[in-house]
């Protein structure tokens, strides 16, 4: 059994918002020092996958810099390791609409490559993953595709990119894309096994009829006409769909869950690994009070802080108040300053006395550099 | 095979016991033992060589060096992974027709000659790895070479009451060396050596070579091949340093430099600028969480904690736990320590990896002006509930 992976870079990119504008849905930085590629990355590593393709379209400038060669990963190998497959690297389709399309342009890397399975997974659903499992329930089915699914997340109102509803045996047997599916249904996580040959037969024929979106153009009709066996894997672990701003801001805050927590990163076997910076421990000074809040390495806190996530080199000035706000790697947010639900993204600055709010359902985004 | 000339290459002594640390050394090299919350001290002089382009840096190991050779590795955190130079562990190895440990620091050097000699270079630093300190050697390497030195010794000032407790330099107002004292009782100036020095390696060879064949010498280089150097009549200069150093050779010292990383101005600035930053080898821990049960007041609290008590002008290292109702004053809590509810640890040294269970007591308070006496706990052990670790106790 030998398993490849390709992560998609890309994909919601649009749904974020200014969040998204500047950088790919794979680099957005979450849990004070990751990036969300962090979990599809080390996943694939944790279970034993060293050939791992991701695929860009835009904006990845801050991807590249932050996964690099792929060391924090132990990527850099002499066979397999880390590649990009950039628009650029077939010189059509460059800028690809959807998944099989981004497979396209990724065809050469299939095709050389010497795997019998590939593991496809995006960037948006964050969980810590064995994907042996996964790849183990894949072969012994005998199914052309397996899902990775989830329970509970379905409730009539989120869109679902693959909606699955199962028979009493487990056996998939209705299909939806596109869809705010209801309870009886269960939700996609963007994680799919196939055989690589089979895939890249599957992608040519797709692509010949102008089809472009994996789930919309592929899977979904090619199982309803019965072409195409579909088995399901359930993940019982932790898994969040940050698929926009809203759902970014409440997984964030859902950190300050022990057990989100613990299904996160609790699992030795599952770790997270990230780009390293050197970064000195946070000091936390007389006056700061820092309540039920996620703190990075390397802030200067001498403010109050209630249910934050901290980046990487914040800093909280003194008689600052912040309340239900994320604030990103090396934002200065300076003295006597009041927010709450507001997202402020890398390097912004707030002046001293600066006062703003958001709302729950609404958190206020700054964006990269700005001054609030 | 032919290297590819280094004007400057760096050796560094980590082979010491390190005796005065107690339990802290006990399976440790002392330049392993960790600081500040996420560094060991072989950080310091490694990441201050990287910072002075100096990329070619062999580590002379001895004493307990597992620990070490894995925290080094390929030198990659301190981006000395290089494929010319780079880091490289020098462990004594068995020769044709001798084999021994290091006798002494010039010994040491003496043994990796040939080391050294691949790399043809004009200048050796010889670096100590118990040292807390940010320096750029690049700046006293020139200052070497203007002076034409044969030997260059980093100096700084001390207080004239503590100058008979260091090897002192005594120099002329161009700054160079004429005399030196080891401890001397009464001292002439308090110009105490750093152990810090940049040699021309082809008298510093000469004078190894020499040092080996005299059946008498200590092979230390400030008791024996600096006197020589000196007393031949070699060029010698003091270059004077003003930053912070401090010696963590003693448990005194270990904790009062952990100390001085705290408050507002804190007196040794850790903080730094992209390529004056002290690397580390970083593991994958997730953020620190810190609950609304916590109180903390002056402190530094590294990644991967997970903090529920009380934490006042102390050091918290990567990936401990602190209950609720727990209380730390004053100490320095090593990696991956977890202290349980109700525990209180006060004016201590926590080792990696120790358990402090519920309600035990570590340490005591001290009255102001009272001599503070530190509580330290080895690597790796449990406290018992409701156990007493007394104050100044070594456990």
């Amino acid at each position: 059994m030998t398993t490849m992976g390709i992560i998609f870079a890309n994909i919601y990119d649009g749904s974020l918002g200014d969040l998204t504008n500047k950088r790919t849905m794979a680099s957005l930085p979450y849990a004070g020092r990751y990036r969300q590629v962090d979990f599809s990355l080390s996943n694939m590593t944790n279970s034993g996958i060293r050939h791992i393709g991701i695929i860009t379209k835009n904006n990845y400038q801050s991807l590249m810099n932050h996964i690099g060669s792929g060391q924090e990963w132990d990527l850099e190998l002499m066979e397999g390791g880390l590649e990009y497959l950039t628009p650029f690297s077939t010189g059509k389709n460059s800028h690809y609409r959807g998944k099989l399309e981004a497979l396209h342009t990724a065809m050469n890397f299939l095709e050389y490559s010497k795997e019998e399975y590939v593991i496809l997974a995006d960037s948006g659903v964050l969980c810590a993953m064995d994907f042996r499992p996964v790849i183990e329930a894949h072969i012994a089915s005998g199914a052309d595709v397996t899902v990775v699914v989830k329970e509970g997340i379905s409730n009539g109102e989120k869109q679902l990119d693959l909606a699955v509803r199962e028979d009493a045996e487990g056996k998939a047997v209705e299909l939806l894309c596109d869809y705010c599916a209801g309870e009886e249904y269960i939700a996609g996580m963007g994680i799919f096994v196939t055989g690589r040959e089979y895939l890249m037969e599957q992608v040519k024929k797709a692509i010949g009829r102008t089809c472009y979106r994996l789930e919309r153009d592929w899977l979904v009709p090619e199982f309803r006409g019965g072409n195409l066996k579909v088995n399901t894997y359930h993940f019982e672990g932790v898994a969040l769909y940050n698929e926009s701003t809203l759902e970014f801001f409440n997984n964030s805050m859902a950190l300050l869950d022990p057990e989100i927590r613990k299904g996160l990163f609790g699992n030795p076997d599952l770790t997270v690994y990230t780009k390293v910076r050197d970064e000195v421990p946070s000091y936390y000074g007389e006056d700061a009070k820092i309540d039920d809040c996620i703190v990075a390495d390397g802030c200067k806190l001498e403010g109050e802080a209630k249910r934050c996530i901290l980046f990487r080199g914040v800093q909280l000035g003194k008689d600052a108040e912040i309340n239900d706000c994320i604030i990103m790697q090396d934002t200065v947010i300076g003295e006597g300053a009041e927010l709450s639900y507001v997202i402020l993204d890398k390097d912004v600055t707030v002046p001293a006395g600066t006062k703003f709010r958001g709302t729950k359902n609404h958190p206020y985004v700054v964006k990269r550099g700005e001054t609030l | 095979m032919n290297f590819q000339k280094k004007h400057c290459v760096a050796m560094l002594l980590a082979g010491g016991q390190g005796s005065r640390l107690m339990v802290l050394t006990e399976n440790t090299a002392k330049p392993a033992v960790p600081f500040g919350g996420k560094y060991r001290i072989i950080d310091f002089p490694l990441s201050n060589c990287v910072n002075s382009g100096i990329d070619t840096v062999g580590i002379l190991t001895q004493y307990q060096p597992l620990e070490l050779n894995e925290y080094i590795g390929n030198g990659q955190p301190w981006h000395l992974n290089r494929s010319h130079g780079g880091v490289q562990v020098l462990p004594p190895y068995a020769k044709s027709n001798k084999s021994e440990w290091y006798k002494g620091t010039a010994n040491a050097i003496y043994q990796n000659i040939p080391f050294i000699e691949r790399y043809d270079p004009d200048n050796v630093l010889i670096l100590s790895g118990d040292h807390i300190y940010k320096m750029d050697y690049a700046a006293m390497l020139k200052e070497h070479i203007k002076n034409d030195a044969d030997c260059t010794i980093a100096v700084r000032t001390v207080p004239i009451e503590e100058a008979s407790r260091f090897g002192i330099m005594n120099t002329n107002p161009d700054g160079s060396i004429y005399e030196f004292e080891e401890k001397p009782k009464v001292p002439k100036s308090t110009n105490a050596s750093m152990g810090i020095y940049i040699f021309k390696w082809s008298i510093l060879k000469q004078y190894l070579i020499a040092d080996e064949e005299d059946p008498n010498s200590d092979n230390d280089f400030g008791k024996n091949v600096i006197p020589a150097i000196l007393n031949a009549g070699h060029r010698l200069f003091a270059y004077e340093f003003q930053g912070y150093w401090k010696d963590v050779g003693t448990i005194n010292s270990l904790w009062e430099a952990n100390m001085e990383l705290l408050g507002e101005e804190p007196e040794f600035n850790i903080y730094g600028e992209p390529g004056k930053r002290i690397y580390a080898r970083n593991y994958a821990m997730p953020s620190t969480f810190m609950s609304k049960k916590a109180k903390t007041d002056n402190c530094f609290i590294a990644e991967g904690c997970e903090i529920y008590g009380n934490v006042t002008h102390s050091i918290i290292s990567t990936g401990c736990t602190v209950a609720e109702g727990a209380v730390v004053e004053d100490s320095v809590i090593m990696p991956n320590v977890v202290i349980e509810s109700g525990a209180i640890v006060r004016h201590a040294i926590v080792g990696e990896d120790c358990h402090i269970c519920a309600n035990a007591v570590v340490g005591g308070a001290f009255a102001e002006g009272v001599a503070k006496e530190i509580s330290v706990i080895g690597k790796n052990k449990t406290i018992e509930v409701n156990r007493c670790i007394k104050p100044g106790e070594i456990y």
